[in-house]
């Protein structure tokens, strides 16, 4: 495993310049200082040095929150410096999430890089920190999607540029965070205070006057259905004493008290997935965020919903999961097939996309309540995949926006012959998002359908369906836009991509041929810890 | 015996002569010299300082646990943690009111000797541990706030203003006196450690207690429910919970904003002080619980829905006031220790939340602050100060990772662990619908492309550090909440032990 090799010589290297620098500083002697016991000393060389013995989460959680910190201390003027201040800091995190993956232990489902900082111990709440196979990949989908965000905003946002910055390092340490706690109630905390920042990009750097009525949507909606989840999880504490996962997950409840608890948590994510009935916040939210606002909505905030499910909902009420499994599939299909239907007959680019990543994402859900290896892994997968895909889409619909500065679809067509380069990366996203055979949706739905086909064949069949339909409107929204007649509708100069915006489409365009061509590279490190999970619920 | 009172009292009697010697050195200094204005700011600060002085004295007390002049006052952990609490706002309201006066011209330096007498009766008021000692407390406080919101003499809102709260304000004292003199009238005594033990007898101490036994089937027993239904009334009007707010809006808004201010912070903890000893210690039954849960429940729905429409910034936040309480009698319904604690918690939250945003409304003035409306071009003129409103605004409606978060989480959790299911579901949606006028602000300021451009006048230093002291407070009492929840559980129990 050449993988996890390169991470160990990297830990060792570190260690052996560490050794060689620090030691002598504080041991003139040669050895360790007297007074100290050996455990002492290894936690003090661990505090001085992070790679000493092992990574630190919470210096990735600060990391952003410091660059934020440090760039609001710079003048505005300097819009340059404090552009590249942010980039910088939110490359570095990326780099430094990289190596949690490299140090990553594939054999172990228990949580890794854990760890404890007291905060109420007299209430027994404590921040618990650590990373599981679940968690993983959104924690570096998180730090990948910011340096792009702020790469997007780069010259196409024109005011409050620093609080733009500032908005987007804050937004990265808390969801760092969300993805990172095994605490619940301060998951909660975390969960629900993200929404501060996203209500401030939306409303602030939104495009037109109906962001207010989104942004208000957003909030509320959320904070709606997140209240009953804080319900739920004061129940929790106040029955078990506890609010630490990794004890909770030894708890049993009973089968009553599952199902109350489970509806309240399920009225929480199923705001954040959408599920159907509470989805149209979505769409108004991605139409008015501006481009990089979107690409978190998208990318991240989506996935705390199906995280949430995953990471809560399934080990910890195994019973009422069962109970509800046929609720879930009904209203997932449903979303797929009417959301499918309705994104064909949408004229708005983002909404297009908005409405398509309800689909995509009700996919996931189908996926995650087959509880089997398939259809769980196909579903982490399939949320990392779209991540991916329907970011890059609304990039390309950004850079289109940012041009013709129109997004409805009738103004458009003939782009082949004016933006080459972008109608190529155009096609490949379009084709990513209706699962092409070689791009990494593909290998998620088709295990999302393999893990369904097993617990319920209509199901599956209807799932199968809303690809069918993804098809449909993926290739038409192509088509209108893409090729016919040439429109230069009050627009007389015509540029296609540069330099910036093609180096921001290239890893995207990388992650999902990998994910789609070796996706055991991502799976590998999925299997011990999901397998557990199914272990854990009896789901067999 | 009276030595020891008197050193207990030192704080007190302290804060009592100094008022006095204000309100002399005031009355000599404006007849001598005929130059009004920096009177005012010399006898705020002189107030300030002697509020200083009286709690270093408070601090220097050597006795920590003491029933004083004959059982009539109490001091323990409680008390002391509340009268810091009450002291410290106390000089944050003076602090913020300075430069009030300069800009205003108001030449009434009784306002600030009003205050520090206030500040005094509300000290005895929380220590009170008898019936007639708690009821002139609460009058001789009463009688200052009437002149105080009546202090601006040139404006008729402040005058009509003064002019309801003294005619409401005294209807209820009636009826406070009233259910004091029915439970002496069916006890016969008046000091509240007697009536605990009368009150608890039918349930422990049968054979101990020498004194009425009660029970429910006897006629004394209806009589004692409606003095403390009374009680209960006269104090509930007090807090402005919601069938007796009817004075708050229009008093909070024609007072002078520091007045408002005052209003809004100290009379709410020194009343909760009282309610808490009256209520928990000593009537403590479960028959008078589901008054304050429709309290609570009331207060919590019309301070979300009636803010709703509201323009003017006083009136809002005075409806907010009113949400609040709301949510403090969830705690206070609960009656058990983690009740009292998720109480206290949140009243020091709301307090400094509270400084907070009147500080603001103090500091932004050309002409006005009166509409919310006027904050629009704010975000531009003043970007540090939008973002402290903002802040401020998402921590009231109780979004984490702010202060108003970890109250509202606490005062849940105690509701759920009595089993207040129905209370906790109420307070989730109206915190919802409450956040919609909340983010309001931020919209105002952030979103909407303002109407108007005012520029205010730069702030003073004093509100400044203010400012910035209470805000750091919301922001950050996140990452260290333990030791307020250890200072609360301690007040619990010393209460409830």
């Amino acid at each position: 495993l050449p993988k996890r090799q390169s991470g160990v010589t990297f830990r060792k290297a570190c260690e052996l310049a560490f050794k060689r620098s620090i030691p002598p500083f504080f041991e003139p002697l040669g050895a360790k200082p007297f007074f100290l016991k050996n455990k002492e000393y290894v936690s003090m060389l661990q505090n001085i040095n992070p790679f000493y013995s092992s990574l630190s989460l919470s210096a990735l959680i600060l990391f952003p929150l410091l660059g934020g910190l440090f760039v609001s201390f710079i003048t505005e003027s300097k819009i340059r410096t404090i552009r590249i201040v942010g980039l910088c800091t939110s490359f570095i995190t990326f780099l430094y999430s990289l190596f949690f993956w490299l140090e990553f232990d594939n054999s172990t489902p228990k949580f890794q890089f854990v760890e404890t900082i007291q905060w109420l111990p007299y209430s027994n709440i404590n921040f618990v920190l650590g990373l599981d196979g679940i968690s993983l990949f959104f924690v570096i989908l998180t730090t990948f999607l910011v340096p792009i965000c702020l790469l997007v905003g780069w010259s196409s946002i024109q005011k409050s540029k620093k609080e733009y910055i500032i908005a987007f390092l804050v937004l990265e340490s808390l969801m760092i965070a969300v993805f990172c706690m095994l605490d619940l109630l301060l998951f909660y905390v975390f969960f629900e205070s993200v929404l501060i920042p996203m209500f401030i990009i939306i409303g602030v750097w939104g495009s037109r006057q109906r962001k207010i009525q989104a942004a208000y949507q957003f909030f509320l909606y959320t904070l709606f259905g997140s209240l009953f989840m804080l319900l739920a999880i004061l129940l929790i504490f106040f029955q078990t004493g506890t609010t630490d996962l990794q004890i909770l997950l030894t708890t049993e409840f009973s089968e009553r008290r599952q199902i109350l608890l489970w509806i309240a948590f399920f009225a929480s994510f199923a705001v954040k997935v959408p599920m159907v009935p509470v989805h149209i916040w979505l769409p108004e939210a991605h139409v008015e965020a501006p481009t990089a606002g979107s690409v978190i909505l998208a990318g991240i905030l989506l996935k705390l919903g199906t995280y949430g499910f995953l990471r809560f909902s399934i080990p910890m009420f195994p019973e009422a999961t069962l109970y509800f499994t046929p609720f879930i599939y009904t209203l997932s299909v449903i979303a797929i097939i009417y959301t499918s239907l309705t994104t064909i007959r949408q004229i708005d680019l983002k909404k297009i996309i908005a409405y398509s990543s309800v689909a995509h994402m009700n996919f996931v859900t189908i996926g995650m309540f087959s509880l089997n290896m398939q259809g769980i892994e196909g579903s982490i997968l399939l949320m990392l995949s779209h991540g991916l895909v329907s970011s890059a889409l609304f990039l390309c619909v950004g850079a289109l926006y940012d041009r013709h500065k129109t997004r409805l679809v009738r103004y458009y067509g003939g782009l082949a012959q004016t933006m080459p380069i972008f109608s190529v990366i155009f096609l490949f996203f379009t084709l990513a998002n209706m699962s092409l055979p070689g791009t990494s949706s593909f290998i998620g739905e088709f295990l999302i359908l393999v893990g369904a086909f097993q617990r319920n064949t209509l199901i599956a069949t209807l799932a199968a369906l809303g690809m069918i339909l993804g098809a449909a409107y993926s290739l038409w929204l192509y088509n209108r836009v893409v090729f016919g007649n040439f429109q230069p509708n009050f627009i007389n100069k015509f540029s296609d991509l540069n330099r910036r915006e093609v180096f921001i489409f290239l890893p995207f365009i990388l992650g999902v041929i990998w994910m789609g061509v070796y996706p055991e590279v991502f799976l590998e490190s999925m299997h011990t810890s999901v397998s557990n999970l199914i272990q854990h619920g009896k789901f067999y | 015996m009276f030595d020891n009172d008197f050193i207990a009292l030192l704080p007190e009697m302290f804060l009592i002569n100094a008022t006095i010697l204000l309100l002399i050195y005031g009355v000599v200094y404006s007849t001598v010299h005929k130059v009004f204005e920096p009177l005012v700011r010399n006898v705020a600060w002189l107030g300030f300082s002697s509020i200083l002085i009286t709690l270093i004295l408070l601090r220097g007390s050597p006795l920590t646990t003491a029933n004083l002049c004959y059982n009539n006052l109490i001091i323990d952990n409680f008390t002391y943690f509340f009268k810091v609490g009450l002291l410290l706002s106390t000089a944050c309201i003076i602090l913020m009111s300075l430069q009030y006066f300069q800009q205003e011209a108001l030449t009434a330096f009784e306002s600030i000797v009003l205050m520090l007498m206030s500040t005094c009766s509300m000290l005895l008021m929380i220590s009170a541990y008898d019936l007639i000692a708690m009821y002139l407390a609460i009058e001789l406080q009463s009688l200052s706030f009437y002149v105080i919101a009546a202090s601006k003499r040139n404006s008729e809102f402040s005058t009509e203003a003064g002019l309801k709260y003294f005619i409401l304000g005294a209807f209820s004292s009636g009826i406070l006196l009233f259910g004091c003199s029915m439970i002496y009238g069916f006890t016969g005594v008046t000091n509240l450690e007697e009536l605990a033990k009368i009150f608890t007898a039918p349930y422990v101490l049968r054979p101990l207690s020498d004194s009425v036994m009660l029970n429910s089937a006897d006629a004394s027993w209806s009589g004692v429910f409606m003095g403390i239904l009374f009680i209960a009334v006269g104090f509930l009007f007090k807090i402005t919970a919601v069938p007796f707010h009817m004075w708050a809006p229009d008093v909070y808004e024609g007072s002078p904003t520091y007045v408002t201010a005052f209003f809004s912070i100290a009379p709410k903890i020194a009343i909760f002080a009282n309610m808490l000893r009256v209520f928990i210690y000593s009537f403590y039954d479960p028959t008078w619980q589901q008054l304050f849960v429709f309290c609570s429940i009331a207060s919590m729905v019309l301070g979300a829905f009636a803010a709703l429409s509201q323009n003017k910034v006083k009136r809002l936040l005075a409806y907010s006031s009113i949400g609040h309480v709301g949510y403090l009698l969830i705690g206070f319904s609960c009656g058990t220790i983690e009740g009292i604690q998720s109480l206290l918690i949140g009243l020091f939250i709301y307090v400094l939340m509270t400084i907070n945003i009147f500080a603001i409304v103090l500091a932004l003035r050309k002409n006005r602050f009166k509409y919310i409306s006027d904050l629009g071009a704010l975000a531009k003129t003043n970007p540090i100060l939008a973002i402290t409103i903002s802040i401020t605004m998402f921590s009231y409606a109780g979004i984490p990772p702010l202060a108003g978060f970890c109250s509202k989480f606490y005062l849940f959790f105690a509701a759920l662990g009595c089993g207040a299911y129905l209370l906790a579901f109420i307070g989730i949606l109206t915190s919802v619908i409450s956040c919609f006028y909340y983010i309001r602000f931020v919209k105002i300021m952030y979103f909407d492309t303002p109407k108007t451009w005012i520029l205010y006048k730069p702030m003073d230093r004093e509100k400044s550090i203010l400012l910035g002291i209470t805000l750091l407070g919301i922001t950050f009492f996140f990452l260290n909440p333990s030791p307020l929840f250890l200072v609360t559980h301690q007040m619990a129990l010393s209460l409830c032990i």
